[in-house]
């Protein structure tokens, strides 16, 4: 391959990646240190009095509260999920790639249509949760507001674990499905069941698989903001606040403008500095030596 | 061998639950599609009933009075450029990253893959401020511009990963033929590289249809939306207009339809695509 070749080839890629990714994420480091509304006004250095601020801006620390809770309490239920629902698929029941395909099925949707019908779901006294419960006889449970501050942030988790579980299903079935089935058949004649085959031959010979997936959830959750965002409708409420949508607020304001734009960028420059720091902890937690088949 | 009645009831089991998981994400797309039928009495006094005369009404009024017509033809412009521009830009680049010989090739790459972290948040407000220097803010053009840049790291470390699994004795074959290196790309590896590109540009038209958050940050103009921004501002001016639920559903039909229509003729292809970037 000639020379020439390599560079006309690769520099469109690497141009427009450092124009629209890099530069960017590069200059949000740089602008974090100002204080600007970006309006034609010469930006104010304040060196890390953006980060000052913010780490005595106790919304700021309700975002990180709430990326927190679907960070560990979301990852647990979508593992979990995607653990079962590995394990159930490859029980040998018939319709295997039926029940992938409908599992993943979420992710193919807009999360904001997504997140209208789950507001239909959750609406007081309307809804179809109040609706089904005063159906059945439960006017209790119909009077519970799903979306009363207290409760709201778990109702979304609800939806954005259905939202979600399909696509770490389908990375953990395609690693399973890799695994030699005489591991499976010798281990069923020894008398082993599907839990203890899932526990003892696919967790040990997927870790690598089951790391990178943590990895991207991870990624995922600490830069959250489609669905809650949604979710949250006309009126962004403070409980269902991520770190994302709070810089977006802070720098485009929500009904009222804020233009805080050194300020918010703050915000994301931390979001980044969690996702490395989060990354590194989760790659030397999960370090093991690769299994080999 | 017959199934012991033990294992039948285990997969009795499964069966219940994978198909009631399963089971409810049908419910919910046919659900949505029945209530944009419906009127707005019907689908709170009886949302789980057949509507009795389908008001096509919804539509009408959300595609012409709602714009979804202009915001459909708007996503479909934008999205069809970017993975055009994407595949253009794409193929090249993971060609040359998979089989040139070059120093900090590996580098390079993983330059691209590093991309695939970066929060888009972070992005915002450089994005806004650089877009707005250069006259490309609230522009579709810039939106296409954005859409194309951010999915580079993903569909690059992809496509890589398949022309890496192509077989290099058909290369060396070309070569001995008397190929130059450009005729052994666009003659050779482009046609096999065929459905690697072909999974990518599905799995990126469906992601950027349905985005909304970089759209939300670019986008100001009314007649600049994308469908799912048409959905998010729909949705959100509901809180003044008293809200018109089936029209509503009606604006997410319209948006989930032809991602789903996809999704059914090409879901294979989609869920291998993905696992192949995930799992190696």
């Amino acid at each position: 391959m000639r020379r020439r070749m390599v560079i006309i080839f690769l520099a469109p890629a690497v141009l427009l990646y450092l124009f629209f990714v890099l530069a960017p994420a590069a200059a949000s480091f740089y602008l974090s240190l100002f204080q600007t509304s970006g309006f034609g006004e010469t930006p104010r250095w304040v060196g890390f009095g953006n980060y000052i601020k913010l780490f005595s801006d106790p919304v700021f620390w309700l975002s990180i509260t709430n990326m927190a809770l679907i960070l560990t309490v979301g990852g647990v239920a979508i593992f979990g999920l995607a653990f079962l629902f590995t394990i159930l698929i490859n029980s040998g029941i018939w319709g295997k790639k039926l029940f992938r395909a409908l599992i993943f099925m979420p992710n193919v949707i807009a999360v904001v249509a997504l997140s209208t019908f789950w507001s239909f779901i959750y609406m007081p006294r309307y809804g179809m949760l109040s609706n089904i419960f005063k159906y059945i006889g439960f006017d209790q449970a119909a009077a519970i507001s799903w979306t009363a501050p207290e409760n709201i942030i778990w109702s979304m988790l609800i939806g954005l674990v259905w939202i979600s579980t399909g696509f770490f299903t389908i990375l953990i079935l395609a690693g399973a499905d890799k695994i030699p089935t005489d591991m499976y058949e010798a281990a069923r004649i020894e008398g082993a069941g599907p839990v203890q085959m899932f526990r003892m031959i696919t967790v040990p010979m997927i870790w690598d698989v089951i790391a990178i997936t943590m990895v991207l959830w991870v990624i995922e959750a600490i830069k959250m903001m489609e669905f809650p965002f949604a979710f949250g409708g006309p009126t962004p409420v403070q409980s269902l606040l991520t770190p994302s949508i709070y810089l977006f607020i802070m720098g485009f304001g929500f009904r009222q403008p804020v233009y805080e734009l050194g300020y918010a960028t703050a915000i994301g420059v931390c979001m980044f500095l969690f996702t490395v720091v989060a990354v590194l902890i989760l790659t030397w937690a999960t370090r093991r030596d690769r299994v080999e088949f | 061998m017959r199934p012991s009645t033990h294992q039948r009831i285990h997969r009795g089991i499964a069966w219940v639950i994978l198909g009631g998981w399963g089971g409810f994400t049908v419910f919910l797309v046919l659900w949505v599609i029945m209530a944009s039928l419906k009127s707005t009495r019907s689908l709170f006094g009886k949302p789980f009933e057949f509507p009795s005369a389908p008001a096509f009404v919804n539509y009408s009024k959300v595609w012409v009075t709602s714009h979804f017509g202009e915001y459909f033809l708007n996503s479909l412009m934008v999205v069809t450029a970017s993975v055009i521009g994407l595949l253009v830009v794409a193929l090249p680049a993971a060609y040359v990253l998979s089989r040139g010989k070059f120093r900090g090739r590996k580098a390079l790459l993983n330059f691209f893959i590093f991309g695939m972290g970066i929060p888009i948040p972070l992005l915002f407000i450089p994005l806004v401020v650089m877009l707005s220097e250069i006259g490309l803010i609230d522009s579709l053009t810039g939106l296409t511009l954005v859409y194309l840049s951010v999915s580079l790291p993903f569909t690059i470390y992809v496509l890589q990963g398949f022309f890496s699994s192509l077989p290099s004795d058909l290369e060396s074959a070309a070569v001995i033929d008397g190929c130059n290196d450009w005729q052994v790309f666009w003659h050779v590896m482009l046609p096999l590289a065929a459905p690697g590109a072909a999974t990518v540009a599905i799995l990126n038209f469906v992601g950027l249809w349905n985005e909304y958050q970089i759209s939300l940050v670019l986008i100001n103009a009314q007649e600049k939306r994308t469908l799912s921004l048409g959905i998010y501002s729909l949705m959100t001016s509901m809180q003044y207009s008293g809200g018109n639920w089936p029209g509503l559903f009606a604006g997410v039909t319209i948006v989930m339809v032809p991602t789903i229509l996809i999704y059914i003729f090409l879901s294979d292809r989609m869920i291998s695509g993905i696992t192949m970037g995930g799992v190696k």
